[in-house]
């Protein structure tokens, strides 16, 4: 499907690469927020700390295109919310438990933009489909 | 000769290979728009000369003034980028891609392919009704 006769083809898997690292983004996105409050099991412990995706641009040879691939995924070195909780079993000795260094605001600003960038890549997949139907349409003439 | 040599139907065909080559490249800026330290292409339009044969290497790009001290080449362009509409911003990563930019020349290029296509039916209706068949 790689070579001269297929760009169109070529165009819609460049595009599926994007939503695909766009799908693994949002994974990363949904596991941030779903660990939001996750605290240490052990007391003094540390709690979830939050991944960042990164995303890099690699020259596929069969397709011979530049497609985007899900790069590493980091974690946030910044430093986790403290709370003053004595009861809490995973308090340290004063009395502090972490909690992860998640902010919701931020996820949620991250997903609305994997989001957009998930339907630009949808927008592009239809807009190639509708030129291969008209190039088929030629021959219905 | 053959049918594919006549002069529209190779300039329409050339044309439509370009409109595809373009939206490879369009898809590409697209699925790579979080990709840091990227830039955003574009392809160079084909030009043609009278008898419908693509003239020059699929146009070659023109000489830009960058600055008002430059003199102006002769039979130079106005400007590099005639398309004064369209927004440019780079994010602090090093990504260029403009997502509403891209979405429109996706829009335009298929618009364009689609009167490209519905002329070479046209152009085949025509040989068709000329051997009498239409």
């Amino acid at each position: 499907m790689a070579n001269d006769s297929s760009d169109f083809a070529r165009s819609m898997a460049i595009a599926t690469s994007g939503l695909r690292a766009q799908a693994g983004r949002m994974r990363v996105i949904s596991e941030n927020i779903a660990n939001a409050d996750s605290t240490a099991s052990t007391s003094g412990g540390d709690p979830y700390r939050r991944k960042v995706p990164t995303f890099s641009s690699a020259l596929d040879r069969t397709l011979d295109a530049q497609v985007v691939t899900l790069g590493k995924i980091k974690p946030d070195q910044s430093n986790f919310r403290v709370k003053y909780e004595p009861s809490s079993p995973a308090a340290d000795a004063t009395g502090n438990v972490k909690y992860p260094n998640v902010n919701s605001v931020v996820e949620m600003t991250d997903m609305r933009d994997a989001q957009r960038s998930y339907e630009a890549n949808v927008n592009i997949i239809s807009a190639t489909r509708r030129m291969i139907q008209r190039t088929l349409d030629i021959l219905k003439s | 000769m053959s049918i594919n040599d006549l002069p529209v139907l190779s300039a329409l065909r050339t044309k439509m290979q370009w409109h595809q080559e373009r939206q490879r490249v369009l898809s590409e800026n697209v699925s790579n728009s979080d990709t840091p330290n990227f830039r955003p292409r574009e392809l160079v339009e084909p030009k043609f000369d009278k008898t419908g044969a693509p003239a020059g290497s699929m146009g070659p790009l023109a000489m830009a003034v960058t600055s008002t001290s430059h003199m102006t080449p002769s039979g130079a362009a106005s400007s590099f980028d005639q398309n004064r509409n369209a927004g440019f911003e780079t994010r602090p990563a090093g990504n260029a891609v403009n997502l509403e930019e891209e979405m429109m020349k996706s829009a335009n290029n298929q618009m364009d392919y689609a009167a490209v296509t519905s002329l070479y039916s046209k152009s085949l209706h025509l040989l068709k009704t000329a051997i009498g068949k239409g």
